[in-house]
């Protein structure tokens, strides 16, 4: 760990004005730190200046619901989110995911701008020992190593999966992301948010080193969709998902009427899926061999590695659990 | 038993002191309330005046030479004392073969070089300064390279083993395999497994003159110290030891490890105390691990389940160093669990390019257990015997490699007995499967050459001026509950309240041998030598009031803390000590020798259900109920807790932990508690312990046997053969993770496991 100056603005344009320096040094916000601390003291993250979001008096923080609309500041807590009434009613697929993610303790640390920011949790990017592509090396270590908990849809050449829990249920529900920075104020789909690293831009999302994310702001789900999300682990509590889902699906007259799942797990980023779901549409909910059909259609594309190839089996079963969940009972 | 005949007569035995009378009921722990609150100081919580810090600068390589090694810089940095090398440090033989710094190191992890400084970010700083020019030499990670024809040599030599193997054998295998209607024949191979200990390995080291002073994270202060001194010329008198609580250690900290001694060095070179204490990556890397191995077994059978021979070929990955201690006794689980007239067993320690091994929680026998625990499984269902009926035909109440009868031969019957009705095993109801959840039973035995006890051991007992008593011992408590459960004999002994003992423990400077915390030895090595000097200190106190009291000894009694006679005459004990003074109320109490004419072992035997989600790969464990023999029993919460504990480090080993290493580079990708999964306690099932609690008492003259150790050994076979019962897939390499798992489900007819080789088909 490198020593590092510290700074605690009070105000919005004062954190920006901060971040400004970013061009020439780096500047790193700070809220729970849950997972900036481990990057710093791995010596992953070697900021010149650590600034601490929590004290700043403008940055919104609670979770406001307009209708069925909702909008979360990006200090809301994972605990927060998890426990609110009308998040459970509205989004359950988002208030499961932030239940299901690493533990109590965390929870109450973690935020959600931060859980948008995470950095992979592959072994390789985390360790000292490994200058791996996404560092800045020349070559994904996992490709031809240990690659067990790795991507199995190819983006580029980082084989890291996102490890938010949280990411997959926003892209769900086309979540917009109110991000902040020297120009002003912008808002993005969080499907444009986040993005493959790319040589250029060795992250997993579009977020500029100047910008801060500000607010999440969540459509009102369609009427009488239901949605879910379903976590599969190598161990019962505290531990990444090996494959989630998060799947929302409306019925008309015992019909699929719509229907959309996003992978987690699986990709360098959250992973909607477009292929073979269009087919459920005007199925019934019930017709497994449809549902199975459009699960195996919608892995096709998967390149699994030489230890990760469970992963397709598994996001296939997860899929099928979630759309069962969701089938309105006869 | 056809082997009854060539038993000894029974001689020279020695007949056990007076049984010894328990009060009904538990005491919680004595330390307990210090442990909760946070007032217990581990070694890892000790600071001292002018204290420096230091750190360890480990090979990035899995097998290289040092060419040479640059400290100016690092020495140069402001608030370094002391800097650590090959090329300025005695070259103090360790391991089997190498030295405290090497020229040559042999994983990634290695010592290389240490720094004490201001604070550790100084240190850490300081390491980055040294320059290392190294001349990387290949390596070899696993049994099959280093077993290879083209294998680099670690240690020179012919081949990488670390002696010829050990070939055991008594009767004629190829007859009795010819006789067999039956055989099961597989491979096994279990994981490295971290001990992963709470506390890390550390200490701090401080220097008075001449002596030194360790406050050491141990399971052993008196071997502690023997092995310091004599690592740096010193008399043992002149290094002490002190261990006041410990943070886990499971096998793992019962030799000295280099920090030790680094540590020492460090201190000495910067004439200030210095903390070093190991961070996570080092913890898990660098100071042992549960040895990998490979196992070809065979079993014939009869058709009514007599066994008629086991052969078992045994390969260990042992690491990069022989580091000492217990060894890890695979091959002898084949040769004392069952009844069996041929048996042959070969082992085979293999060195490679990973950190050392050291036991860990009945070493050898967990990993023998699951491999002979899953054949004997196969066994009872191609014979459709239940496995109990299966293990009751083959029923041993003699050690067959030494030939000599048990103790007690009937415990491990009466564990069958009583797991199999706490677990309800005969009126399993089977739920009918629904969706993807599948639900199973499974059984494991087990037997334990450990927890009889030895000397030598030996303890005090004194009457304080408090008018408590001083029980002395040179042991330590690793977190069992040692302080207690001696105390609790000794104030039986004695006929007085627990809480009218002080314990004194975790101190060599009390100069008292006791054991190494291992082989579940501690109770049944120092439990009768504190009863018989607490009885002695009784008669002397006994003495001492009636010669105060002019009354004859047999009319007085011991209460509330007086000696009193009927009459109402009486002396309190502080009076009393302070009468006598020090030193003449006290007495000795030694553990005498075993008696030869029997073997002593524990035995248990657990069932599992499970429920595995054919979809999804996860197992979940239901309940585990667990019976074994341990002995009488002193302290059934303390039993409890290491049934508890015991079980569900097993239920890690069997599904969840395993070291993850990266094939090209030789470094440890999960040298850590996020990517080593060790079980939480959403993991955790209800346990249940089914305890038999029979008192063995031509075992020792308590009737107690250690308990540390068994509840670990038959967990990850009773698992796997729960799950075959589920889902009709049997797994033969653990961990059972979930990938393996899937892959299994979705790759019959052969299993694919995801951190292995490529299968064959």
């Amino acid at each position: 760990m490198k020593a590092f100056e510290y700074a605690a603005p009070e105000s919005l344009a004062d954190a920006l004005r901060t971040l400004r320096a970013a061009r020439t040094q780096s500047v790193r916000p700070l809220a729970g730190g849950t997972d900036l601390l481990p990057l710093i003291k791995a010596d992953i993250e070697a900021p010149h200046t650590l600034m601490n979001l929590k004290r700043l008096r403008d940055l919104p923080r609670g979770i406001e619901l307009d209708g069925e609309e909702a909008s979360r500041g990006a200090l809301a807590s994972l605990a927060d989110i998890a426990r609110h009434p009308q998040i459970a009613r509205s989004f359950p697929a988002l208030a499961q995911a932030a239940l299901s993610a690493a533990t109590p303790q965390l929870r109450n640390m973690a935020t959600l701008g931060g859980t948008l920011l995470q950095r992979p949790r592959c072994w390789y990017f985390r360790s000292p020992h490994f200058r791996c592509w996404l560092k800045g090396g020349s070559a994904c270590d996992a490709r031809e190593g240990q690659n067990q908990f790795h991507a199995v849809f190819d983006t580029g050449v980082c084989r890291a999966v996102h490890p938010s829990d949280l990411a997959c249920a926003l892209v769900l529900f086309d979540a917009r992301i109110r991000v902040r920075g020297p120009r002003g104020e912008r808002t993005l789909a969080v499907s444009e948010f986040f993005a493959p690293p790319e040589d250029a831009r060795r992250t997993e999302t579009v977020l500029a080193e100047d910008e801060l994310v500000v607010a999440v702001h969540l459509p009102a789900p369609p009427h009488r969709a239901a949605s879910v999300y379903v976590k599969a682990m190598d161990r019962a509590a505290w531990a990444f998902a090996t494959v989630s889902v998060a799947a929302s699906m409306r019925c008309e007259d015992d019909r699929i009427a719509a229907v959309s799942v996003v992978l987690g797990g699986v990709a360098t980023v959250p992973w909607p899926l477009t292929a073979g779901l269009q087919q459920l549409v005007g199925a019934s909910p019930s017709d497994d061999a449809a549902i199975t059909a459009a699960a195996r259609t919608a892995l096709s594309a998967a390149e699994p590695l030489r230890m990760n190839a469970y992963k397709v089996p598994l996001a296939q079963s997860l899929i099928r659990r979630a759309l069962s969940f969701l089938a309105p009972a006869p | 038993m056809l082997e009854s005949t060539v038993l000894p007569a029974e001689s020279r035995s020695e007949p056990p002191t007076e049984a010894i009378a328990f009060p009904p009921g538990d005491c919680a722990r004595l330390e307990g309330v210090e442990k909760v609150t946070g007032r217990a100081r581990y070694s890892a919580d000790v600071r001292l005046p002018e204290m420096l810090w230091a750190s360890v600068l480990r090979s990035p390589l899995p097998h290289a030479r040092i060419r040479s090694i640059r400290t100016n810089a690092a020495r140069a940095l402001p608030g370094v004392h002391a800097v650590l090398t090959c090329e300025n440090t005695p070259a103090i033989p360790w391991y089997d073969h190498g030295k405290l710094f090497d020229r040559t190191v042999r994983f990634v992890g290695d010592e290389v070089a240490a720094v004490a400084a201001d604070s550790p970010a100084i240190a850490v700083q300081a390491l980055a300064l040294i320059e290392v020019d190294y001349e990387p030499l290949s390596f070899a990670l696993d049994l099959a390279a280093a077993l290879a024809a083209d294998a680099p040599r670690i240690h020179g030599g012919e081949r990488n083993l670390v002696e010829e193997p050990r070939v055991d054998q008594r009767g004629h295998v190829r007859r009795g395999m010819r006789e067999a209607e039956l055989i099961i024949d597989r491979v096994y191979t279990t994981q490295i497994a971290h001990h992963a200990c709470l506390e890390p390995h550390g200490c701090v080291a401080a220097w008075n003159g001449s002596v030194l002073t360790l406050y050491a994270s141990t399971q052993g202060i008196g071997a502690l110290r023997e092995e310091v001194a004599e690592k740096l010329g010193m008399e043992s008198r002149d290094v002490r030891i002190i261990t006041e609580h410990m943070g886990g250690g499971f096998g793992s900290k019962q030799v000295a490890w280099k920090h030790d001694v680094i540590a020492a060095l460090l201190a000495k070179e910067a004439r200030r105390p210095v903390y070093l204490v190991l961070d996570r990556e080092a913890e898990s890397v660098a100071v042992g691990n549960r040895n990998a191995t490979r196992q070809h077994v065979r079993i014939g059978a009869k058709r009514d389940g007599t066994l008629t021979a086991i052969t078992a070929e045994i390969d260990i990955q042992i690491g990069a160093y022989r580091a000492g201690g217990e060894d890890s006794i695979v091959d002898w689980v084949y040769h004392s669990t069952y009844a069996c007239r041929n048996v042959r067993t070969e082992q085979s320690v293999v060195y490679t390019n990973t950190g050392p091994a050291i036991a860990f929680r009945a070493p050898g026998y967990v990993e023998g257990a699951f491999a002979l625990e899953s054949a004997m499984d196969e066994l009872a269902r191609a014979l459709s015997l239940d496995p109990i009926e299966l293990r009751l035909k083959n029923y041993t109440e003699i050690d067959q490699r030494k030939r000599k009868p048990y103790t007690l031969p009937e415990a491990l019957r009466a564990c069958y007995a009583s797991v199999s009705r706490a677990f309800g095993w005969k009126s399993y109801p089977r739920p009918t499967a629904t969706g993807a959840k599948r639900r199973g039973i499974g059984f494991a035995a087990h037997d334990w050459v450990g927890g009889s006890g030895h000397p030598p051991g030996k303890v005090r007992v004194a009457l304080g001026e408090d008018g408590r008593f001083r029980l002395e011992t040179g042991a330590q408590d690793i977190g069992t509950g040692t302080r207690t459960a001696l105390a609790q004999i000794c104030a039986s002994t004695l006929g007085i309240g627990v809480d009218q003992i002080e314990v004194q423990i975790g101190d060599t400077d009390v100069e008292l041998p006791a054991p190494v915390s291992a082989g579940s030895a501690t109770l049944a090595t120092l439990g009768p030598a504190v009863q018989s000097a607490a009885a002695q200190a009784k008669a002397l106190v006994f003495d001492a009031a009636a010669a105060a009291l002019q009354l004859p000894v047999e009319t007085l009694a011991l209460e509330s803390g007086r000696i009193v006679a009927p009459v109402g005459a009486g002396i309190g004990l502080a009076e009393l000590a302070k009468k006598h003074g020090r030193r003449s109320l006290r007495a000795a109490g030694k553990r005498t020798s075993n008696r030869r004419s029997h073997a002593i072992r524990t035995c248990g035997a657990q069932c599992v259900e499970v429920e595995v989600d054919v979809e999804t790969g996860e197992v979940r464990i239901l309940r585990v109920v667990a019976a074994h023999d341990c002995g009488r029993i002193i302290n059934r919460r303390l039993v409890d807790s290491q049934v508890i504990g015991g079980i569900t480090q097993g239920l890690g080993f069997a599904l969840l932990e395993g070291r993850v290493v990266d094939a090209r580079s030789g470094v440890v990708l999960n040298a850590n508690l996020e990517d080593y999964k060790i079980p939480t306690i959403a993991d955790t099932p209800e346990i249940v312990h089914a305890a038999i609690d029979l008192p063995d008492t031509a075992a020792n003259s308590t009737g107690a046997k250690g308990i540390g150790e068994p509840p670990i050994i038959p967990v990850a076979p009773a698992i796997a053969n729960a799950i075959f019962d589920a889902v009709g897939i049997r797994l033969y390499n653990t961990p059972i993770s979930t990938c393996s798992l899937l892959d299994a489900l979705s790759g019959p007819p052969y299993f694919r496991v995801c951190d292995r080789e490529e299968p064959t088909p």
